[in-house]
């Protein structure tokens, strides 16, 4: 087996460990950029239980079932549930956190349309977990 | 050829450097926020682009490989351990 020329294994070793790295690199900058949350973020609470979503603003207005934003503004939300392990998503803006009873999760977004987009619960979470929805309606900027 | 091993870190580590010189340029001026879903999804289409690449490329190599070193392949030739009569 000796005296064999074992280059191609090294530029195998070397394609490799470049590919790993650019990938891991690219996937940490996307990470750190959708997970800095910005100062400027209005806070909304969000809870999750069996089988529906209560929004709670920053000046103590609550919501049930409907969640109303205002368009070109960031949103951070944070994230709770009462009882079982829920999912919080709205999928028109990529939005998707774990609702987990004694803990809050954070994620941010920043609307930039007016309209309407669905909120769905992703985690199995019982009988009606398949009609735990909610609506997001996004309007014009009131100031 | 350790060289081209070295070679290949630093293209690798030169990557690494503009990614997270790009990284901490961005998202941080005030009122100009991220579009979440672009960054998301252009994520996903570079990653889905380089993962069938090398698909592509490990498989043609696998396919070739079979194909040239098969025991009917007009140019094989047996190596001295495995012996010379078949």
């Amino acid at each position: 087996m000796g005296g064999h020329s074992n280059w191609p294994e090294w530029i195998y070793v070397g394609i490799v460990i470049a590919l790993m790295t650019w990938v891991g690199a690219e996937a940490w900058e996307a990470e750190r950029l959708v997970e800095h949350v910005p100062e400027d973020a209005k806070v909304i609470k969000v809870t999750g239980q069996q089988w529906f979503w209560t929004f709670e603003h920053e000046d103590g207005t609550k919501e049930i079932g409907e969640l109303h934003v205002e368009k070109g503004k960031a949103y951070k939300f944070e994230v709770m549930a009462t009882d079982v392990n829920h999912s919080f998503n709205i999928h028109d803006y990529v939005v998707l956190i774990d609702a987990i009873p004694g803990r809050v999760n954070t994620v941010w977004f920043a609307p930039d349309k007016v309209g309407e987009h669905d909120i769905q619960c992703r985690e199995y979470c019982g009988l009606i977990h398949y009609n735990m929805r909610g609506k997001l309606i996004v309007e014009e900027p009131l100031s | 050829m350790k060289w081209l091993v070295g070679l290949f870190l630093v293209v690798a580590v030169l990557v690494a450097v503009s990614a997270l010189e790009s990284a901490f340029a961005a998202g941080d001026e005030p009122g100009e926020y991220l579009d979440r879903r672009v960054i998301i999804w252009n994520l996903f289409f570079r990653m889905m682009t380089v993962a069938f690449t090398v698909g592509a490329v490990v498989s043609g190599t696998i396919i070739w490989l079979v194909w040239r070193f098969r025991e009917s392949h007009p140019k094989a030739k047996p190596t001295p351990y495995e012996g010379t009569d078949w």
